[in-house]
């Protein structure tokens, strides 16, 4: 099949490649990127290690083709923080023992940046609902959802 | 204290097996078999092997042959073990079993010819149920002569059979649970790349025993052992999946020297859930005896456990420990067990958190059954019953001796955070509005850091380098469990020198001595009495260094936050960068009978066989009688694994194991057809508990010191063994008032309507 | 998992893409979110050796108030609906049902269209439509024409769109006056496909009179179901004197094809859907009272 050409913008610098339609946008970071923050879970749209912004938006890396992010966004867990260090939520996730293998947790990180970029304040049924597309399997969510709560109590304070 | 590992794994910078760079490395894709057992008549690859981009397509012929010798460690070369062909060979028996083997420019490559592989397939009979499979006809390995692997059993007393003939009580019920597997969120993964010219192998792989990997290896090809590598970098979880190597492993062991080239493995889901192994896929008949006042008097087991077509490894002493340990942490005077292991055309058992969990689903489901039918409170049943910390150690019936475990006491802990009897209050009232809300509990025992064969030992390299700063090697295969942070924090203690003056090196076989790798619980005590025994030999040499520069006595030097100072005269010493540069850069200056330099390696040995941990498990939850729906509410644990090297670390691994363990009561399920097809083979279909499902677990933590280095005790397992029971027993308490007994999993919330009302089982 | 090779075309109008598809005909797919079909490309349960991709069609994308009914181009993402005022405001069920669907992730991609002509019958968006009796735009090489959604839906993942149409835009009735919408459904866990669902819209009279109501069925067959008896129970009828219960055991009654699974038996799922449109009826009923 003949291949075509993509340009992409990915953590703020341009990309260009030539690449098999049927290429994810999740292997086209991983293979032709190098960037291999963004991890296969199951390839099928479930377990939401894959999750990347897509103009802003969380979307499951494996369920998006490469041509299909022509002319986009694109920001993984390498481009979350730009100054080197950690952004909030990775300190809250690294302060609250939300981790363990790591895994899974680019997939959550920028999901969670994501889902507070929208909602600020959430409750904790909201957390636990915007966080039921990324799978855990060893954490068994506790340090997850620490880590959330105190992101939205440290914004909140700093807001007021 | 921040884990070292969250840094890099934070920030996508984690160095799993796919994202290893290996210049050249061809990409493996395995062509399976669609049928539980067949005859492979023929193989044909020739319009495979044509498609551009493929470089092999390799079958039994190609690849078996290569084998010189495969066994564990753990088994040894003589001992019993199921024979694994690389690649199936004659016959499939599983469908998932893989036959052929495709090498290409990319894995998309490789998938597109293993499609166009034509297998030539004769279906048979093939055993599904290993409830029956010992009456089947067919034969799952035609030359092992039966369907039973093996079985293990005392035979009951003649004071046995009296005792459960005249007990007051006697509860008595088949308890069944489904298979389940580990399910990592990365599934398995290798990377073999051959020198050509030196013949030297580096493996790459996604392990949690890179040293048994190397020896594996090293046996299976003919190549001495110093001439391999094992690398484990970051691993994404394994919980028994990953310790051992399996056929594919073997197959890309076997196919990249025989290639020529790199080649590299990456399993995905769906290979995952079909060919990696599933667990738990049991049942037994249980028994226990009673006098009027609910006091145990004696406990039988006869357990069955299905290992599918390859068990890895050997799975008969697993199944001998169901039986041994079914008593639990119980005053029962006498009992049996009788265990088998069955074959049958299904994926392989292999470990799972806590393989022989089973007895105590089945006991502490059996203790709430027989609680309910003699009109005691399942608390109090317990009370009654479980050791004390007096009445320790104690010799289990089965010949277990448990020590230095607080099973009384955690069952209190947990009972009191709750506040029992204020639940009981709130089920009753709920019960007058019809919602039905219950409480359950598990307490269990269990055996920890393995002190016999390869897991008896652990070593450590310390390198206090020239600056002061100090690395630490060892062997490592943590997946998750946190060593690399446990390790630092355990040296920099044993030196008095600052965490950030600490680095560890591990999962790497070229740098770092045996060690058979982060299973069994063992990782805490053993890596702490590692670090103890070399670090003790460094700080005896510092202190002989000190003593001597600054004329004091050596047993009055104290090591503290990077320094060595004299007791008493705190101005009078040295930083541990000035006693290296003593030792490094000028050892005629030091005392006669020093060494130069500040390395040091030993080996700990494990003192006993096992370290006892325990812990109770508590969980209420209200149940839908509608739908089936289970709500769990609070879920506590009260438990002792002693003192704790970093708390942070024993509650996730407590956590982990708990919701593992309600996934396998109320989601998980890896499940086969009659025809012994898997219907779960996809995330859609085997069901992983997700934030929404999960409750808030609270921790209470009671501290009985093993003998072991530190008192420190295993966590990792834990979780999976409590929590199944907890929560079988909080759903039969709270649907109690409609009389149900619960002894099938999983509790889908179809089976729990049923439960209540059978007919929704009919077909129409 | 990697899909077999396929070719790509992003066409940027619907005339376009239809051109692209009526030249392929069956060995050409429609994708629009992707979440449904790319899983069972890299699953292999599907092979086409082309996509069309409609992401890139301008004319698909819209909500817009046209008349009584809110016009929905059919590659609006779930995301865009979700966030849309609009949609909250003229069409309630659809607002409602949105936040049931998969996960934010999945909502970031899917489109409201590719929900509708995917048809799973345990999706939340067939049901809406079929219970306020949308009417879908599709757009073929003879033209356009409009299809009532009880004439949409033929069987388990399929419909009237010929390998040669694409669905436009769905256009969804708007209700005013005393009204209520609910949407109920039981899942295994968040997100997951419906076990059943129930997904309810009532208007009352000034009287209290049940004016007029629809109960649409997820997962209850192999497509979305209305309930006609449970609607014919109550249309009508006085509102306090509805039994719940009844409109619920009545619309799991009108179940045909209900399916057994892993997950029950169509026994068990009747059960369930009796409760969960008993649960939607009354908070739509509440709803509507307070109106």
């Amino acid at each position: 099949m003949d291949e075509i050409v993509v340009e992409v913008r990915v953590n703020g610098a341009p990309r260009r490649a030539q690449v098999e339609p049927r290429l994810t946008l999740a292997d086209f970071l991983r293979e032709r990127c190098r960037l291999t923050g963004t991890h296969l879970g199951c390839e099928h749209g479930v377990c939401g290690a894959c999750t990347v912004l897509l103009d802003g938006a969380a979307v499951r890396s494996c369920l998006v083709l490469a041509v299909q992010a022509q002319g986009r966004e694109v920001t993984t867990v390498e481009g979350l923080a730009t100054d080197g260090g950690l952004t909030d939520v990775q300190q809250a996730f690294r302060d609250c023992h939300g981790l363990q293998c790591g895994f899974c947790t680019p997939g959550f990180v920028v999901t969670v940046t994501a889902m507070l970029a929208d909602d600020p304040a959430p409750d904790d049924t909201a957390v636990r609902e915007a966080l039921s597309g990324n799978l855990c399997r060893c954490t068994g969510y506790q340090g997850i959802l620490a880590a959330v709560r105190s992101v939205v109590d440290e914004r909140a304070k700093e807001a007021s | 204290m921040p884990r070292v590992e969250d840094a890099r794994l934070l920030t996508g910078r984690g160095t799993y097996v796919d994202d290893v760079l290996v210049p050249g490395v061809l990409h493996a894709c395995f062509v399976r078999s669609p049928f539980a057992r067949a005859a492979v008549r023929g193989v044909e690859v020739g319009e495979a092997q044509a498609v551009p981009g493929v470089r092999a397509v390799l079958t039994a012929a190609d690849l078996n042959p290569g084998v010189r010798e495969q066994w564990h460690t753990s088994i040894g070369p003589q001992g019993p073990e199921t024979a694994r062909p690389p690649l199936a060979e004659g016959e499939v028996r599983f469908v998932g079993d893989p036959v052929a083997l495709v090498v290409a420019e990319s894995r998309h490559l490789a998938e597109d010819a293993a499609d166009l592989v034509d297998v030539d397939y004769e279906p048979l009979p093939a055993v599904i149920d290993y409830t029956t499979a010992e009456q089947a006809d067919a034969l799952v390995h035609e030359a092992h002569g039966s369907n039973l692997i093996g079985t293990i059993a005392i035979p009951a007393s003649d004071r046995l059979t009296e005792t459960f003939a005249s007990a007051a009580h006697v509860a008595s019920e088949t308890i069944r649970q489904q298979g389940y597997a580990a399910v990592p969120m990365e599934a398995r993964g290798i990377v073999v790349v051959p020198d050509p010219a030196t013949g030297d192998l580096t493996i790459y792989a996604a392990t949690q025993a890179p040293h048994e990997w190397r020896l594996f290896c090293s046996r299976l090809l003919g190549i001495p052992e110093h001439r391999i590598r094992v690398v484990m970098r970051d691993t994404g979880g394994g919980f028994g999946q990953k310790v051992l190597v399996q056929r594919e492993d073997m197959c890309i062991m076997l196919a990249a020297p025989h290639l020529g080239v790199p080649v590299k493995w990456v399993e995905d889901r769906r290979e995952n859930l079909m060919a990696a192994g599933k667990s738990r896929e049991e049942q037994a008949d249980v028994r226990m005896a009673f006098d009027e006042d609910g006091t145990i008097l004696a406990a039988d087991i006869d357990f069955v456990s299905d290992c599918g077509a390859y068990p890895t490894p050997w799975p008969v002493m697993t199944a001998a420990a169901v039986g041994a340990l079914f008593p639990g942490p119980y005053r029962v005077p006498a009992a049996t067990f009788a265990t088998r292991s069955v074959y049958t055309n299904t994926v392989g058992r292999t470990a799972y958190r806590g393989p022989w969990q089973f007895e105590t689903l089945a006991r502490e489901v059996l203790l709430d059954i027989a609680a309910r039918d003699m009109g005691i409170d399942p608390v109090d049943l317990r009370r009654r019953n479980l050791l004390r910390h007096d009445e320790l150690p104690f010799s289990n019936p089965n010949g277990m001796a448990y020590d230095n475990v607080s099973p009384l006491e955690t069952l209190e802990q947990a009972v009191e955070m709750l506040g029992y009897e204020a639940f009981r209050a709130q089920q009753a009232a709920a019960r007058v509005e019809g919602r039905y809300l219950g409480v359950g509990v598990s307490t269990y025992v269990e055996p920890s850091t393995p002190g016999y064969g390869a897991y008896a030992t652990e070593a450590a390299t310390i390198r206090i380098e020239p600056s002061g700063k100090v690395n630490v090697y060892i062997a490592g295969g943590s997946t998750g469990n946190s060593i690399e942070t446990t390790v630092v924090q355990l040296t920099a203690d044993a030196l008095g020198v600052p965490i950030e003056d600490v680095a560890t090196i591990q999962g790497d076989t070229a740098v770092t001595g045996f060690g058979a790798g982060a299973a069994g619980s063992r990782s805490g005590s053993m890596t702490a009495g590692a670090v103890r025994d070399t670090a003790a030999i460094l700080r005896e040499r510092i202190r002989a260094i000190v003593a001597h520069k600054l004329e004091a006595a050596a047993e009055d030097v104290e090591l503290a936050d990077g320094r060595a100072s004299v007791r008493g005269t705190p101005s009078a010493g040295l930083t541990l960068a000035e006693v290296a540069g003593l030792a490094y850069f000028d050892p005629y200056g030091l005392p006669p009978g020093v060494p130069a330099g500040l390395e040091a390696s030993a080996r700990y040995t494990a003192e006993a066989r096992s370290i006892w941990v325990n812990a109770t498990h508590l969980c209420t939850c209200e149940v839908d009688v509608a739908t089936g729906a289970v709500r769990l509410l609070r879920y506590i644990v009260s438990e002792d694994c002693g003192p704790m090297i970093n708390p942070n670390v024993v509650e996730g691994q407590i956590a982990g194991g708990a919701v593992q363990g309600i996934g396998g009561v109320l989601y998980e399920h890896l499940a086969y057809d009659d025809a012994g097809n898997p219907v779960t083979t996809t995330f859609m279909d085997y069901l992983l508990p997700t934030a929404t499902e999960v409750p808030v677990i609270e921790y209470g933590h009671i501290e009985t010191p093993s003998p072991g280095p530190g008192g420190y005790k295993g966590v990792g397992e834990g979780g999976a063994i409590g929590a199944p029971p907890a929560v079988v027993n909080a759903v039969a308490d709270a649907l109690s008032p409609f009389g149900v007994r619960i002894t099938s999993l999983p509790l889908s919330p179809f089976e729990v309507v049923a439960l209540l009302d059978p007919s929704v089982r009919e077909p129409a | 998992m990697k899909a077999a090779p396929f070719a790509y075309d992003a066409p940027t109008t619907p005339e376009e893409a239809v051109g692209v598809l009526a030249e392929h005909g069956d060995a050409a797919k429609v994708l629009a979110g992707g979440q449904s079909l790319l899983p069972m490309l890299a699953l292999r349960l599907a092979v086409f050796d082309r996509l069309v991709d409609v992401g890139r069609i301008g004319a698909l994308q819209g909500i817009e108030r046209r008349g009584d009914a809110l016009w929905i181009g059919a590659g609006t993402t779930d995301a865009a609906v979700e966030r849309s005022a609009e949609v909250a405001s003229a069409a309630p069920l659809v607002a409602r049902a949105t936040p049931l669907i998969g996960h934010l992730q999945i909502r970031n991609r899917g489109t409201l269209g590719g929900s509708i002509a995917h048809a799973d019958p345990a999706a939340e968006y067939p049901a809406v439509a079929l219970a306020l009796d949308a009417s879908m735009d599709v757009l073929g090489p003879g033209g356009r024409r409009t299809v009532a959604a009880a004439d949409f839906f033929t069987g388990l993942w399929s419909t009237v769109v010929e390998p040669d149409e694409l669905l436009v835009g769905v256009s969804f009735p708007v209700w005013s006056g005393r009204c209520g919408f609910a949407v109920e459904e039981f899942a295994r866990r968040h997100g997951d496909f419906a076990i059943a669902g129930a997904v309810v819209a009532v208007e009352l009279g000034g009287d209290d009179g049940v004016r007029r109501c629809a109960v649409g069925l997820i997962g209850m067959g192999s497509t979305p179901l209305r309930a006609p008896t449970a609607e014919k129970a109550a249309t009508g009828a006085a509102v306090g004197g509805v039994d719940a219960d009844e409109i619920g055991r009545l619309a799991a009654a009108d179940a045909v094809g209900v399916p057994s699974d892993l997950h029950g038996t169509a026994g068990y799922r009747r059960r369930v859907c009796a409760a969960v449109v008993t649960r939607a009826w009354t908070k739509a009923v509440e709803e509507a009272r307070r109106g």
